[in-house]
């Protein structure tokens, strides 16, 4: 069923000079599917998925970059902020609410995850 | 070998005053550290110098210091800062006139050599090679109680005291990229502890504010985060989780020191408020550092208008017709905000803001040009106009890059509080 990603993911995002960075992970909420929702996160989030879920970021580059031991996915969108924080007339020119928004956006869950 | 306490007071220039008294008086430490620089500080303390070239410092470390130094020399907790920003001799020498005046007299080492403007970058208005931790650690170990710096990466004011403690030679890798994620987890302060988390509902609300973050090092870089009792939020494998996956980029994390290996990093839950970091894995640092750099990008500002109620799309597209002829400035960029909601049963319920923003490289076009000529149309325009603030007269705003030096291009130099100066390969 259609959820918000962030039904059992946590994320935290912010600015690299003019590049977005956008943590997504699972929570350690003590749900016995942990191992498996965290092997749907690695395999849900492609620069595809990234450009989908967040349209803004469609024409970027988007790199993603596995972390299995953190339970996660480290995600680069590069050009999001312009030239920067001082200089981006972005709303939210340090993408801290990025992650935030990420999170809000719905996702088809599958249901042994829940 | 006993491990090492290392606290953290600040994440950014800014942070909440009252932390360096709070991580003194609350709990045991050997290392009280501090990060002042983002890259955008770097930016506000260029502006600073050029008005006043005795500046380029954190000012609110230099008030944080007066009110405690006392108390860090009676409890023998040394203190690390990137404070010096821009000039770190110019804090170093004000930290002394302060020690003079309250009759102490602690031991002030400073770190330099970060500023690279003099290997050519044109228009720069700062340009910083990010040094290691290994200047740190010699001023640690010649007796410094106070050890200030200009722009170290933000690991190594953890990192440098912990070489200075266990002895780390330059190619013990595996340890210095173990405290490489130690100083990654403490640097942005209550970041690690339940601030600017996703899992805030979980943070008990009883409690004072958030904890700074402490780790505790042991000899082999292996660490514990945690904060010191009492205090408010969390320390949970997701806290840490959280500040790991914000500050890294890829998994192969490049520092001036070592290639800090994140596909290795093992999180695991140590008892409440405490998460054990083990099994990080390091490799040989690239052999160029990499530079920040910042130039005078030109000038800004922005106005807001409210627009309220009906026929929102065609007041939005009125203002803006009215508007956009008379604007100079080499960019101008409109944003509608997003529709209100139908019959709504407040005001601020049936508005939203148009938001127009103007830059140019000289200040004139997004000054008074610019604000005057929205102003003006107070009474000529949609109906309901009104502005969120009376527009000013526009800012200065920099442009940041990344650039990269060879580290034989580096002086990375210790200033000893005895006057002697060091270099550091």
């Amino acid at each position: 069923m259609k959820a918000p990603l962030g039904t059992f993911v946590h994320a935290r995002s912010g600015d690299k000079g003019g590049d977005a960075n956008l943590g997504l992970w699972v929570a350690h909420d003590g749900s016995a599917a942990y191992d498996d929702r965290v092997a749907w996160l690695l395999a849900l989030v492609t620069p595809d998925f990234v450009h989908a879920l967040l349209p803004e970021t469609a024409l970027l580059e988007v790199e993603v970059f596995a972390l299995p031991n953190l339970g996660g996915v480290n995600v680069v969108i590069h050009g999001l902020l312009g030239q920067g924080v001082a200089a981006s007339t972005r709303f939210d020119p340090q993408a801290k609410g990025l992650g935030e928004w990420a999170r809000s956006r719905h996702v088809e869950i599958p249901e042994a995850l829940w | 070998m006993r491990q090492l306490r290392v606290g953290n007071c600040s994440g950014f220039y800014g942070d909440r005053f009252s932390a360096m008294r709070e991580m003194l008086e609350g709990g045991d430490l050997d290392v009280l550290t501090g990060d002042y620089l983002a890259e955008l500080t770097m930016l506000i303390l260029g502006r600073d110098q050029l008005k006043d070239p005795s500046l380029g410092y954190a000012r609110t470390f230099v008030r944080q210091l007066q009110d405690c130094l006392g108390l860090a020399l009676e409890r023998g907790v040394a203190v690390v800062a990137n404070a010096g920003g821009l000039n770190p001799a110019g804090l170093a020498a004000r930290l002394g006139e302060i020690a003079d005046a309250q009759g102490l007299s602690p031991s002030i080492a400073y770190v330099d050599g970060d500023d690279v403007r003099s290997l050519g970058f044109p228009g720069a208005l700062t340009a910083n090679a990010y040094l290691g931790a290994f200047g740190i650690a010699a001023a640690l170990r010649g007796g410094a109680d106070i050890v200030v710096t200009g722009r170290v990466t933000d690991a190594s004011l953890v990192v440098g005291p912990a070489v200075a403690h266990f002895g780390w030679d330059p190619t013990a890798y595996d340890e210095l990229a173990g405290a490489v994620v130690a100083g990654h987890v403490l640097e942005c302060g209550t970041q690690a502890t339940g601030g600017n988390f996703s899992g805030f509902g979980s943070l008990a609300r009883t409690a004072g504010p958030l904890g700074f973050p402490v780790a505790e090092l042991a000899d082999d870089g292996s660490s514990v985060v945690t904060k010191h009792a009492g205090t408010g939020g969390l320390v949970s494998v997701d806290t840490v989780t959280a500040q790991l996956m914000y500050e890294v980029q890829s998994t192969h994390y490049l520092g001036p020191d070592v290639t800090t290996h994140l596909d290795t990093v093992r999180l695991g839950d140590d008892g409440p408020d405490r998460v054990r970091i083990t099994g990080v894995r390091g490799s040989e640092p690239p052999t160029e550092l990499k530079v920040c750099v910042n130039e005078l990008g030109g000038h800004r500002n922005t106005v807001e208008f409210v627009l309220t109620g009906l026929d929102l799309e065609d007041k939005a597209a009125w203002v803006r017709a009215q508007l956009d002829p008379q604007l100079t400035a080499a960019s101008v960029t409109w944003s509608l905000g997003p529709a209100p909601v139908i019959d709504a049963d407040t005001e601020e319920g049936a508005s939203t803001l148009l938001r127009c923003t103007v830059q140019d490289r000289s200040p004139e076009p997004v000054g008074r040009a610019f604000s005057s000529a929205a102003v003006e149309l107070a009474l000529a325009s949609y109906p309901g106009f009104t502005l969120t603030a009376p527009p000013g007269t526009g800012t200065p705003y920099g442009v940041y890059r990344a650039a990269y030096v060879d580290r034989s291009a580096v002086t990375h130099t210790v200033h000893h509080a005895d006057g002697r100066t060091e270099v550091v390969s």
